[in-house]
C-alpha cells in the first residue's frame, strides 16, 4: 500500500469514530468533498459530505446593505407614524434605551414621505421607491420582526455576518462553504463583491475566523485582475508558465518519492487548481455571451449621471452594483457556493430623503432583475437570495447636537426588516409584526441567530450540529441560541 | 494545524486507545502521592520530576528527552528514525531558530566541520543570532494578539505598539528568564524599581494587555468596550499562561472545567484597577538608526526645497510642492516622540462586579481579586487585597501546575509541528492528554527549577532556571529532534500524525517565513532588526476596504520593502492579504496554534505576486553571476542555495531540460537576456518547490 492509500484508509476508520462526536460532520467535509486540499493530507476522491437532511438550497446570494436600512420608509408601512409626525414618544417607550446620537428628551417622530403600494398577488405593501423588488413580492418572504442587540455598525455587521459581535469569527459564507464544500473545482467556494462605499469593518467581515483559511471570502474585483495575483507577472507568457508548472510538478513528485509526505500531492493539486482558476475567472467576468436584454435588465450600462449621495459611492456605483448582481448569477451557475454582495452606505443619520432615493435607484433594478433572471433560468429553486442590514432606523427623527435640522434617523436595533427569496423559502408572505409606530416587535420576533439558523436549515444543516472545535469550545454560527423560523419554509 | 488536532483526538480514541491508557499509567506513577482525587484532572496537579525511564537501545540516547520517547517506542515495538542528513539538519535548525535559510557561509562551515560538537556549535551560534529573537518573538506575538491598530470600524493606528514587539524580540535575544518575562508583562508598572531613573522596559512590557481591541466608532458606549477589553485580558492571560479557555465563564459557570463565573470576575477584578496610560518616552532606537532617518529626512527636504526654488517649476507645481513641504515638516523625525502604552494602578477604581450573563449593563455581586480555587493558592504580598503583581507571581509560582507545562509545550510545538499536548490551547478536561506525560513533566519541572537539579537523579541534569534558550538547546540537541522527517511506510500506517515521535515533523513554514526565505535566497532581504513597522504595497481596492475607505496606507519605499515579514504593519480590519493567504494569525484574539492550509490562492500568490516575481528575477541575476562553467553547474549552485542540499541527478536533469526548453523557445537563445530569462524560470520553480516552502 502506498502512503496515500494508508492515510486514506486511516481516515476512513477515523471518520467512523469521529462522527459520533460533535463536529464530526463538519470534519467529514474537511476530509471529503473538496477535501482534495484539506490540510494536512489530501484524500483524493473521498466521498462528498452529506448535509444533515435534505437541503433546499445549493447556493446563496447574500445582499448586504450596510449601515442600517430604514424599514419604516421601505418595508414596514406605519400610517400611525405619519399621523403622529412631530410628536414625542411616551417616556415609557424610551426608558432604559440607548441611542448612538439621538437626544431622547427632545426627539420627535418622523413620518415617511414615501407611499407604499400593494404588490403581486400577495398584496404585500412595499415602498414605491422599490418598484422592481416590489414586482417580485410573490417570491419574497419579508421578516418585519428582526431584532439585534448590537447598535453600533461594526459589532452589528459582525453579528449579521458571523453570528457574533466579536471580531475574528467565521462568516456565514465560510461556515456554509466549510460544511458543504464546493461544487466547482475552478473557483473559490465563497466570493465577495463590493460596490459603493466599502464595508466599514474591512475584509474581516468575510473572514474564515478559526475555520481553515481556504473558506475565507475571496474578493473578486471589478477592474484589473478578477482575483488578487491571478495574472502571470509581466514577461511570463502562458507557454512559459506551462513549462514551469510542468517542471515544478515533476520535481515535487520526485521529492514525494523520497520523503513520502502525502501533503506534497496536495501542493501539486493546488497548483493545478490555480492554473484552472486563471482560465475560469476571466471567463466568468466576460459578459460578451450575455444578451443585450439581460444586460439592460440588470442595468449594467446605467451611468448614474445626475445622482449624488453624501455617503460614498459615486455615479459608477450604478453600473458596479448591476455587474455584481449579474456576476452573482454567473457564479452560482458555475457552482460557487456563497456569493456576498456588499453595498454601502445606508447609514442615513441625515439627508435621508436624497440618500435613500440614491441607494434605491442603485439597487432596486439589479436586485429585481437578479430574482427574475434566476427564476427564469430555474435557478431560484435552489438559490437562496438574502437581503439584510445590521439594524434598522428609528421612527424618531435624529436630533443630534450640531444638526441644524432633523433630516434623518438614528440606529434602531429593536425592530427592522430583512428578506429572503428562493432556495426553499415560501414567498409572498410577511413574517412578524411591529407595533403601530414600528418601534418594537408586536409578533413573532426573529433574532439574527434565528435568521442564521433558518438559512443553515435551508442548506440542510442543523445549526446546533454544525460545530467547530476551537479553543476547546464547539463553536456554532448561532452561538448558544437560534430557532429555525419554520413559517419561512416552503 | 487545528485540523491536525482534531484528527489526532479522534485517532487517539479510535486507533491507540490502549497506548493512551498506558501513557496515563506512566503519568500516574509520576504523580503518585499527589492529591488527584480533589481535581480528577492531571493538568491541575503540579508536576513532580520523574526519573527518565530505562531503555534497551541505549546508544540512540543523546539526552534524557530521548529516554522518554524511546521508552514509549520500545513498548510499541517501533524503531526511531535515523538522524537526518547534515544538510537537512542545517536547514531545519536555521529555520526553527532564526526563520532564515542557512547562508552559504554557514553551510560551508557546518558541512565541512567534521569535528565533534559541530552540531552543538551551530545550535549555539544560531541561539546567539539577533534573528533568534525575531523568530521566537513572533511566536509570542501570536499569543499576545499583537497588531498596530485598535480594530473595529475606526481601526485607529497605534503608532508605537511596536515598542512592545521590539521588547519581546529583545527579551528572547537576551534570554530573559520566563518568570521575569511574565512579571513584566502582567505587572511591569507595579514592579519595584531600585534606581532613581525608572527603567522603561517593564512599562513597555506591560503593554501586552494594551493590545486589546477598542471601538472608536461614533456613538459607542466606551465603557462597553472597556469591559470587553478587560474580559479579553482575562481570557488571554488564561490561554497564554494556563492553557485554559475560560472565556465562556464570562457569562456562565464553565461547563467542563471547574471555573465558576464568580472566579472569572475575580480574575477580571485584577484588571479592573488597571488604568490605561500612555507614557511619553524617547525612542529606543539605536543612534545609528536615528542618524539615518535624520539624514533621509534632510535629503528629502533639500530635494523638495530645490524643486520649489527652481525657476523651471510652474505655479501649480509650486503650490503642490508647498503642500508637500508642509507635510514633510510635520513628519520630521524627533528623538522623543514615542508614547509607551502601559498601565497605572487606579486610585479610585470602581468596584469590580459580576456582569450578569456577561452583560455590562447588568451588574451583579461585588467580587474581590482572586484566582480559581481549583489551582494553587494565591498569596498576596500585602494585607490590603491582591493586585496584578500578585497575580503575576501566582502565575510563575513553582506550585502552579500549568504555566511551565504550557510554556514547554508551546516550545515543543514550534520544534516538532505538534505539541506533546496536541491541544496546545487547552490543558483542561476537554483537551487531549499529553502523548508523553512524563516527558512533559520532566521538562516543566526542570524549566522551573532554578537551583542545580543534579542531586535529583543519578545523571547530572540541566538546570534551566526559566531560560528559554536553554530549554530550546536541550530539545534540539536530543536525538528525538535530530531524526529524519521522512514518512516511513510503517509509520504512515501506524502513526501518520507522528504522535509517537518516531520521526521529525515535516510542515510548511509560516506566512512571514515564506517571505523571508524568498527575499533571502533572492539576495534582497533587509536584515534590520526592530523599529517601526513598514507597509508593503497594497492594491488600492483592498486598501479601501478598511474603515470605510478612510484609512491611509502609504506604501513604504526603498529598502524597507525588503524587511522581514514580522515587520509588516498589522492593520486589524485589513490584515495584509498576501500574509493571510498563508494563515497568518489574525491578531484579534490570542492564537496558540496557527492553521496550516494548502490552497490555490497560495499558488497564485507565489507565482504572481509582485514581490515574489521580483525575487525570482533577482535570484536569476544571482544565478547568472554565479561562477561556473555552464548552466548545469549554475543551476546546481542555485538549487544548493535554496534548499541547502545538492540536487539529485534526476532533479538536475529536469531543471536542465527546463533551461534548454526555455532557450529553445527564445528567438535569440545565445543572447544574455535570453539566458537570464531562462534562469528566471529556474528561479521561480525553485522558489515554488514544496521542499522550499517546507521545514523538513
Amino acid at each position: 500500500m502506498s502512503p496515500e492509500e494508508i492515510v486514506q484508509l486511516t481516515r476512513r476508520d477515523f471518520l467512523v469514530s469521529a462522527t459520533r462526536g460533535a463536529g464530526g460532520v463538519a470534519l467529514a467535509s474537511l476530509l471529503g468533498a473538496d477535501g482534495l486540499l484539506a490540510s494536512p493530507n489530501p484524500v483524493p476522491g473521498a466521498a462528498p459530505l452529506r448535509p444533515h437532511f435534505q437541503p433546499r438550497a445549493k447556493a446563496c446570494i447574500f445582499l448586504y446593505m450596510e449601515g442600517g436600512v430604514s424599514q419604516v420608509d421601505l418595508f414596514d408601512p406605519k400610517p400611525k407614524l405619519n399621523e403622529l409626525h412631530g410628536q414625542k414618544l411616551p417616556e415609557s417607550m424610551t426608558r432604559n434605551v440607548r441611542f448612538a446620537f439621538l437626544q431622547k428628551d427632545t426627539a420627535v417622530l418622523l413620518g415617511t414621505p414615501h407611499r407604499f403600494r400593494r404588490c403581486g398577488r400577495s398584496g404585500i405593501e412595499i415602498s414605491e421607491m422599490l418598484p422592481n423588488i416590489g414586482s417580485c413580492a410573490d417570491e419574497i418572504a419579508f421578516i418585519r420582526s428582526m431584532h439585534t442587540e448590537a447598535f453600533n455598525h461594526h459589532p452589528g455587521e459582525l453579528l449579521m455576518y458571523t453570528g457574533s459581535q466579536l471580531l475574528g469569527r467565521p462568516s456565514i459564507g465560510s461556515w456554509i462553504a466549510y460544511a458543504l464544500g464546493s461544487e466547482t473545482k475552478n473557483l473559490p467556494d465563497y466570493v465577495v463583491l463590493t460596490a459603493g462605499r466599502v464595508p466599514s469593518g474591512g475584509n474581516t467581515m468575510f473572514g474564515a475566523g478559526f475555520l481553515p483559511s481556504r473558506h475565507a471570502g475571496v474578493l473578486f474585483r471589478n477592474q484589473g485582475e478578477a482575483v488578487l495575483d491571478l495574472n502571470n507577472p509581466p514577461g511570463i507568457t502562458a507557454e512559459m508558465r506551462h513549462r514551469g508548472l510542468d517542471a515544478l510538478a515533476d520535481l515535487n513528485r520526485m521529492r514525494q518519492k523520497v520523503v513520502g509526505d502525502p501533503e506534497i500531492a496536495s501542493r501539486i493539486a493546488s497548483y493545478e487548481l490555480a492554473a484552472r482558476m486563471q482560465v475560469a475567472a476571466p471567463e466568468l467576468m466576460d459578459f460578451s455571451g450575455e444578451s443585450a436584454a439581460t444586460l439592460d435588465a440588470y442595468g449594467v450600462h446605467r451611468d448614474g449621471a445626475g445622482f449624488h449621495t453624501s455617503r460614498g459611492g459615486g455615479p459608477e456605483t450604478f453600473s458596479t452594483f448591476a455587474k455584481n448582481c449579474l456576476l452573482a448569477r454567473r457564479m452560482v451557475e458555475r457552482g460557487v457556493r456563497f456569493v456576498g454582495i456588499h453595498h454601502a452606505s445606508w447609514d442615513h443619520h441625515n439627508e435621508l430623503d436624497n440618500d435613500l432615493a440614491f441607494n434605491c435607484r442603485v439597487t432596486d433594478q439589479p436586485v429585481g432583475a437578479l430574482l427574475k433572471d434566476l427564476k427564469q433560468r430555474g435557478l431560484l429553486d435552489d438559490t437562496l437570495v438574502v437581503w439584510a442590514s445590521e439594524f434598522g432606523r428609528t421612527p424618531l427623527g435624529e436630533n443630534r447636537p450640531g444638526f441644524s435640522k432633523v433630516t434623518g434617523r438614528d440606529h434602531h436595533p429593536f425592530a427592522f426588516t430583512t428578506w429572503m427569496a428562493g432556495g426553499g423559502v415560501r414567498g409572498g408572505q410577511v413574517i412578524g409584526e411591529t407595533d403601530e409606530l414600528g418601534w418594537g416587535i408586536a409578533k413573532d420576533p426573529v433574532h439574527v441567530n434565528d435568521f442564521h439558523a433558518t438559512q443553515l436549515h435551508l442548506f440542510g444543516l442543523d445549526h446546533e450540529r454544525l460545530t467547530y472545535r476551537f479553543q476547546s469550545r464547539d463553536f456554532r454560527l448561532t452561538d448558544v441560541a437560534g430557532k429555525v423560523v419554520t413559517g419561512l419554509l416552503a | 494545524m487545528r485540523i491536525f488536532r482534531i484528527i489526532n483526538s479522534g485517532l487517539i480514541a479510535a486507533l491507540t486507545a490502549t497506548a493512551a491508557v498506558r501513557a496515563d499509567g506512566v503519568f500516574d506513577v509520576a504523580v503518585r502521592g499527589q492529591a488527584t482525587a480533589a481535581t480528577g484532572h492531571w493538568g491541575f496537579v503540579a508536576p513532580v520530576l520523574p526519573v527518565p525511564p530505562r531503555v534497551k537501545n541505549i546508544r540512540w540516547i543523546r539526552n534524557p528527552i530521548d529516554r522518554f520517547v524511546l521508552e514509549r517506542l520500545e513498548r510499541d515495538g517501533v524503531d526511531p528514525s535515523p538522524e537526518a542528513d547534515r544538510p537537512a539538519l542545517l536547514r531545519r535548525l536555521c529555520l526553527d531558530l532564526t526563520g532564515l535559510p542557512p547562508t552559504p557561509d554557514q553551510a560551508r562551515t557546518f558541512l565541512s566541520d567534521h569535528r565533534d560538537g559541530a552540531y552543538e556549535r551551530l545550535v549555539d551560534e544560531l541561539l546567539a543570532s539577533p534573528h533568534f529573537g525575531e523568530r521566537w518573538g513572533r511566536h509570542w506575538l501570536d499569543l499576545a494578539r499583537y497588531a498596530d491598530t485598535s480594530g473595529y470600524q475606526i481601526d485607529r493606528v497605534r503608532p508605537h505598539a511596536w515598542l512592545y514587539r521590539d521588547w519581546v524580540i529583545d527579551s528572547f535575544n537576551r534570554d530573559e528568564p520566563f518568570d521575569q518575562f511574565t512579571l513584566e508583562q502582567i505587572a511591569g508598572d507595579l514592579l519595584p524599581q531600585e534606581s532613581q531613573t525608572k527603567k522603561l522596559e517593564p512599562l513597555i512590557a506591560a503593554g501586552l494587555h494594551r493590545l486589546t481591541l477598542m471601538n472608536h466608532e461614533d456613538g459607542v458606549d466606551a465603557e462597553e468596550f472597556r469591559c470587553k477589553a478587560r474580559v479579553d485580558r482575562v481570557d488571554t492571560t488564561a490561554t497564554v499562561w494556563l492553557g485554559l479557555t475560560i472565556g465562556c465563564a464570562e457569562c456562565h459557570n464553565h461547563k467542563f472545567d471547574p471555573i465558576s463565573q464568580r472566579e472569572f470576575y475575580q480574575l477580571y477584578a485584577f484588571f479592573n484597577n488597571a488604568d490605561e496610560v500612555d507614557i511619553p518616552a524617547p525612542r529606543p532606537d539605536d543612534p545609528a538608526r536615528q542618524e539615518k532617518e535624520r539624514k533621509q529626512w534632510d535629503e528629502a527636504e533639500a530635494q523638495l526645497r530645490a524643486a520649489f526654488d527652481s525657476q523651471r517649476t510652474n505655479e501649480t507645481r509650486r503650490a503642490e510642492l508647498k503642500k508637500q513641504l508642509a507635510r514633510h515638516r510635520r513628519s520630521q523625525p524627533r528623538p522623543h516622540d514615542t508614547a509607551i502604552m502601559s498601565f497605572r494602578e487606579s486610585t479610585n477604581a470602581p468596584r469590580a462586579r459580576i456582569h450578569v450573563r456577561g452583560d455590562f449593563l447588568r451588574p451583579g455581586d461585588d467580587v474581590l481579586a482572586g484566582t480559581p480555587a481549583i489551582l494553587h493558592p494565591l498569596v498576596p504580598r500585602g494585607t490590603r487585597g491582591a493586585d496584578r503583581l500578585d497575580l503575576a507571581r501566582w502565575l510563575v509560582d513553582p506550585a502552579n501546575p500549568l504555566t511551565a507545562r504550557v510554556a514547554v509545550n508551546q516550545t515543543w510545538l514550534h520544534l516538532f509541528g505538534r505539541g506533546l499536548v496536541s491541544t496546545s490551547n487547552d490543558f483542561g478536561k476537554r483537551g487531549e492528554p499529553p502523548s508523553h506525560p512524563a516527558l512533559l513533566d520532566w521538562l516543566a519541572v526542570l524549566f522551573m527549577t532554578s537551583t542545580n537539579a543534579s542531586s535529583m537523579g543519578p545523571a547530572p541534569l540541566p538546570s534551566l532556571a526559566w531560560s528559554r534558550k536553554s530549554l530550546i538547546r536541550l530539545i534540539v540537541n536530543s536525538a528525538t529532534y535530530r531524526q529524519s522527517s521522512r514518512l516511513r511506510p510503517d509509520l504512515a500506517e501506524t502513526d501518520p500524525f507522528n504522535i509517537l515521535l518516531a520521526r521529525q515533523g515535516r510542515f510548511r513554514v509560516e506566512s512571514e517565513i515564506i517571505r523571508d526565505l524568498q527575499l533571502s535566497c533572492a539576495g534582497l532581504l533587509n536584515e534590520d532588526v526592530g523599529g517601526a513597522p513598514f507597509r508593503p504595497f497594497m492594491p488600492d481596492d483592498i486598501r479601501k476596504l478598511g474603515t470605510a475607505g478612510a484609512f491611509s496606507w502609504d506604501n513604504s519605499t526603498g529598502s524597507d520593502l525588503y524587511r522581514r515579514g514580522l515587520y509588516i504593519f498589522s492593520q486589524r480590519t485589513v490584515p495584509y492579504p498576501t500574509a493571510m493567504t498563508f494563515d497568518q494569525a489574525d491578531s484579534c484574539e490570542s492564537c496558540p496554534q496557527r492553521e496550516r492550509s494548502t490552497t490555490p490562492l497560495q499558488a497564485l500568490t507565489l507565482m504572481n505576486h509582485g514581490l515574489f516575481a521580483e525575487c525570482a528575477r533577482s535570484l536569476a541575476r544571482r544565478i547568472t553571476a554565479f561562477p561556473g562553467r555552464g548552466p548545469r553547474e549554475k543551476i546546481g549552485a542555485a538549487f544548493q542555495l535554496c534548499l541547502s542540499r545538492s540536487p539529485s541527478r534526476g532533479e538536475l536533469n529536469r531543471l536542465g531540460q527546463l533551461f534548454a526548453d526555455e532557450l529553445a523557445a527564445s528567438p535569440a537563445p545565445s543572447c544574455s537576456a535570453a539566458q537570464e530569462k531562462a534562469y528566471a524560470q529556474i528561479a521561480q520553480v525553485l522558489l515554488n518547490l514544496d521542499e522550499f516552502l517546507t521545514r523538513e
